[in-house]
């Protein structure tokens, strides 16, 4: 039968050497798709969030000992995965010569041809309407309109004030609606 | 022809991307087996003399202090003129250790000094008269 997760029982399993790693496979079990979707709508390639998601589960072990339970072990997780995605999306904007502030178009150059999307015209154009976006506005969009998550838990992951978020938000909205009109 | 305007209430909310078949059971079955082996830190055991030393420090340095300001408290309350040292004039002559035939060698020697002498003569003569 499968167990319930109760972070507070693998949080001690965690924090004890006899019992770290069978804790470890339950937090990998219970976070592993959550972080894939989160990675993968910021870098948008199943392979690169394939690798992403390694990255950050073996940084979670490896530092698993630091963290003391003072803020979520999700909220802790998602700000491992979003630090490792944007270091992946500025290590390829070097790669291609691109500045840090030139937009991140470039992920979803190849989403048509991609065999991983599954999405339809008005997909791929909200898509595009969303990569333009600064970053911040980006991270704020994705995580309200799709994943639907409570201002309070993205101010967590993201370090900033519920009133900012709300702001961004808004300013995404607008954008999003803006570049989709112009496209129509 | 008109084309249908794309607005963002009208798109699915729906994340279109998909994943290869059991990708995710497979993934953490893969993490999990190739998940780096933690070496445990070897703990050195404390012996109970570097337990306790910070104690030790700790009370010797007040038996120190304890012992500074006691002599502290012990000097300020010793007195320190002669005045003080004699209560009565007893006291005084009590404290002097010198024997009758040594106080009368001392006084002789005073009247061995000239002017002296004489001035007991004198006084000693004009009383007589």
């Amino acid at each position: 039968m499968e167990t319930k997760y109760n972070e507070e029982e693998i949080l001690k399993q965690l924090h004890n050497p006899e019992t770290q790693r069978e804790g470890f496979a339950h937090v990998v079990e219970e976070y592993s798709q959550r972080l894939y979707w989160q990675i993968r709508k910021m870098v948008y390639s199943h392979e690169d969030a394939n690798d992403i998601l390694q990255d950050v589960f073996i940084k979670a072990w490896l530092n698993i000992g630091n963290f003391r339970g003072d803020a979520k072990l999700s909220t802790w997780l998602y700000k491992i995965a979003i630090n490792e995605s944007i270091t992946f999306i500025n290590r390829s904007k070097a790669k291609r010569n691109l500045s840090i502030d030139d937009e991140d178009s470039f992920l979803i150059n190849q989403l048509e041809g991609d065999e991983y999307f599954d999405g339809d015209e008005a997909q791929v154009l909200l898509q595009k309407a969303v990569v333009s976006l600064p970053e911040k506005q980006r991270l704020v969009f994705q995580m309200k309109y799709f994943d639907e998550m409570k201002y309070d838990d993205i101010s967590e992951i993201l370090g900033t004030s519920v009133g900012a978020l709300k702001a961004s938000y808004h300013h995404a909205v607008k954008k999003v609606e803006n570049f989709l009109k112009q496209s129509n | 022809m008109e084309t249908k305007k794309i607005r963002l209430e009208n798109i699915d909310k729906k994340v279109p991307f998909k994943v290869p078949e059991n990708y995710f059971s497979q993934f953490n079955e893969s993490l999990m087996a190739n998940l780096p082996v933690k070496e445990t830190p070897k703990v050195r055991k404390i012996t109970i003399w570097e337990k306790s030393k910070p104690w030790v420090y700790m009370a010797a340095m007040f038996l120190g202090l304890f012992f500074t300001i006691q002599l502290l408290v012990k000097n300020s309350n010793t007195p320190q003129t002669a005045s003080n040292t004699f209560q009565t004039e007893q006291d005084y002559w009590g404290d002097v250790k010198i024997s009758e035939d040594d106080f009368f060698d001392y006084v002789e020697t005073q009247f061995v000094d000239e002017n002296y002498y004489d001035l007991v003569y004198n006084q000693v003569y004009l009383n007589s008269l």
